[in-house]
């Protein structure tokens, strides 16, 4: 019975970890209605560039730490600059392709200016676990699960009373109509990508504090795929609740599926919940638009 | 498209013709003598390259179909293709069933599993049925690491013995390389006429705009299923001959990856385009071949990049590609291609 509460309890904040990933990945297809499959890559760049700043040139963690997340804000805005600005327009097989494109191009790249060895990435947060009556926890699974409630509050809110979030949340009801009432979607779309960007490197931190690293590790792109779906791709707020639900509905099934299959449930069942949500309600709980079907 | 220079059709068969003047026919028969002679002709690993090209262009091929022309993004080629595998490697390995039968058994069971993961597309569209295919991907490499160790090997993975008529065993590259270059003419050209056919206008209709298709019409449920049924069919024809190439069959050989390099293959060659399916998966593979050999010499002169070079070069090549192709030249080499054959028969006029 303590067992169990333990997987649910950690599966929840496995998922509020998987929900900050998500809510980068709607932050972007609110504004331009993009998917970007590299978010996974980007994670794993903000990761390597705090592991730069603080173990390569030995910078002191308050300063290496905003530096990673200045660095990433500015990558997601060069990334839409050069890649994305200029398919404005086109159909939708084009940007699937070109984030997949670029997916793989990010990974050559950190192959080739970090290489394969395994990393320790430095421990940014307090590594102590934290304990609970009798239950364990990792301390930056903790703090990230209030990171992430903090974030969703505060991008709540600036989608909903600031002008500039305002504008976006327009941008991502319609461009052409946001277009004649005088937004710049340009801009919200650059902002998206920047504030994305951010987002994926405060991940990075929660997800790899204190643990050794590789570029494989950016499979956690992938496997925050149904929390976005689950709570709409549109819906900032609805991630978090997407986020629990998952991750209970997976520490759930390790609890009671890994014994019969020998492990490895937990690795596969988000996806089975994927291809559930997509054949039940394509939407998620709080999307907007009914999906296009014939 | 115009027809070569005096080429005028007067009956329905010469309508119909892939080959209409004397010079293609002497072109074609030079480029068949040219495969059936390979392995005569072929120096150093040609024979092995050109067994690879002919597998990965039958799962191209299948990719084509699906995400080209009936557009229907499908992220899962790899994963239809090593359902193909395991079904072929079971049976021959654990039954020892012929060839003839195991491999005709594996694409029709990878086209069984592409089609109930394409009747997610009868709900979903675009990127959510990529989505589904990813799952897709992810859940065959669970299923087949988990299933009983009696049928598919678990991690283990399966071995096999060569594919045998008789006394007459495929076991050498040569001989495998025959066997391959005769399934890929036969899918080549079955793909090239399901193109021309009812079927392939059907599909073309419903990936240009499918309400429209279904106004005159065509059984958009359907002809969507049947795009992923025949995909995947390709893609397991594609696996079984890997099975009896490399004689072992093991999940990780089926990865995410190997689907985006066939979606790289299908951007760089030309979407939509039998021809660019070929023109890509040959392209892409050479300069694969190229990276292999080039790479480790470039990582001896700057031993700064390390031993993966030749791994992340693919990678930063491949995605590098993609891109630029999406951005700059999203139809493809085969685009390019016509445009000069355009150019050459009306020549001297401008168009």
């Amino acid at each position: 019975m303590l067992s169990l509460l333990s997987y649910v309890a950690n599966g929840a904040l496995t998922g509020l970890l998987y929900a900050l990933i998500a809510m980068s990945f709607v932050i972007i297809y609110r504004s331009a209605r993009v998917f970007n499959f590299a978010q996974g890559e980007i994670v794993i760049v903000g990761a390597f560039l705090v592991w730069t700043f603080m173990s390569a040139f030995d910078l002191p963690v308050w300063v290496s730490v905003p530096l990673a997340l200045l660095s990433s804000l500015l990558l997601g805005v060069l990334i839409e600059r050069l890649i994305l600005r200029p398919l404005v327009g086109e159909e939708l097989f084009a940007f699937v392709m070109v984030t997949i494109g670029l997916l793989i191009f990010i990974r050559g790249v950190v192959l080739v200016a970090w290489g394969p060895e395994v990393r320790f990435f430095p421990a940014v947060l307090p590594m102590a676990a934290v304990k609970v009556g009798p239950l364990v926890f990792d301390r930056a699974l903790v703090i990230g699960g209030a990171v992430t409630l903090v974030v969703a509050a505060a991008a709540s809110w600036f989608f909903n009373r600031t002008q500039l979030g305002l504008e976006m949340t327009a941008v991502a009801e319609d461009h052409q109509i946001a277009l004649s009432l005088g937004i710049s979607v340009k801009r919200s779309i650059a902002v998206a990508w920047g504030i994305s960007g951010l987002l994926s490197t405060l991940a990075a931190i929660i997800f790899l504090n204190g643990k050794g690293m590789t570029f494989l590790a950016s499979d956690i792109g992938f496997a925050a795929l149904p929390v976005a779906l689950l709570a709409g791709l549109e819906s900032i707020g609805g991630v978090v609740l997407g986020g629990l639900i998952v991750g209970i509905a997976v520490g759930l099934a390790a609890y009671f599926l890994d014994p019969i299959f020998h492990g490895g449930v937990a690795a596969v069942f988000p996806f089975v919940i994927m291809v559930i949500i997509l054949l039940i309600r394509p939407t998620g709980l709080f999307g907007w638009k009914t999906i296009e079907r014939i | 498209m115009t027809l070569p220079g005096g080429v005028h059709a007067e009956t329905y068969q010469q309508d119909r013709a892939l080959i209409r003047t004397r010079w293609q026919w002497l072109w074609f028969a030079g480029f068949v003598a040219v495969l059936l002679l390979l392995p005569f002709i072929g120096i150093g690993k040609a024979v092995g390259i050109a067994t690879v090209v002919g597998i990965t262009l039958i799962a191209v091929l299948g990719l084509q179909l699906t995400s080209g022309c009936a557009g229907q993004i499908n992220m899962g080629q790899s994963a239809f293709m090593g359902v193909g595998a395991y079904a072929t490697g079971a049976l021959a390995a654990n039954l020892h069933w012929s060839f003839l039968l195991t491999i005709p058994i594996g694409g029709i069971s990878a086209a069984v599993f592409g089609a109930v993961f394409g009747l997610a597309a009868l709900r979903i569209k675009g990127f959510y049925l990529a989505l589904t295919t990813i799952a897709a991907q992810f859940i065959f490499t669970f299923a087949m690491l988990k299933l009983p160790k009696e049928w598919f090997g678990q991690s283990e993975g399966l071995r096999l013995d060569p594919a045998a008529l008789g006394s007459f065993a495929f076991d050498t590259d040569n001989r495998i390389y025959y066997l391959v270059l005769a399934a890929a003419a036969l899918m080549t050209y079955g793909a090239w006429g399901l193109m021309r056919s009812r079927t392939g206008r059907a599909f073309i209709a419903v990936r240009d705009n499918d309400n429209a298709a279904e106004v005159i019409g065509i059984n958009v449920f359907y002809y969507k299923t049947l795009a992923f049924f025949i995909g995947a069919f390709y893609a397991g024809i594609a696996g079984a001959l890997w099975a009896y190439y490399v004689r072992y069959v093991q999940a990780d050989q089926f990865t995410l990856w190997l689907s985006v390099w066939y979606l790289g293959m299908l951007i760089v060659g030309g979407m939509g385009s039998i021809l660019g399916a070929i023109i890509g998966t040959v392209v892409i593979r050479l300069l694969q071949e190229l990276i292999t050999v080039v790479g480790p010499q470039v990582a001896d002169v700057l031993p700064a990049l390390g031993g993966q070079f030749v791994f992340a070069a693919m990678n930063m090549l491949l995605g590098g590609l993609i891109i630029v192709f999406v951005i700059f030249e999203p139809r493809g080499l085969v685009h390019r291609w016509n445009i000069v054959k355009e150019s050459y028969r009306i020549w001297p006029f401008p168009h």
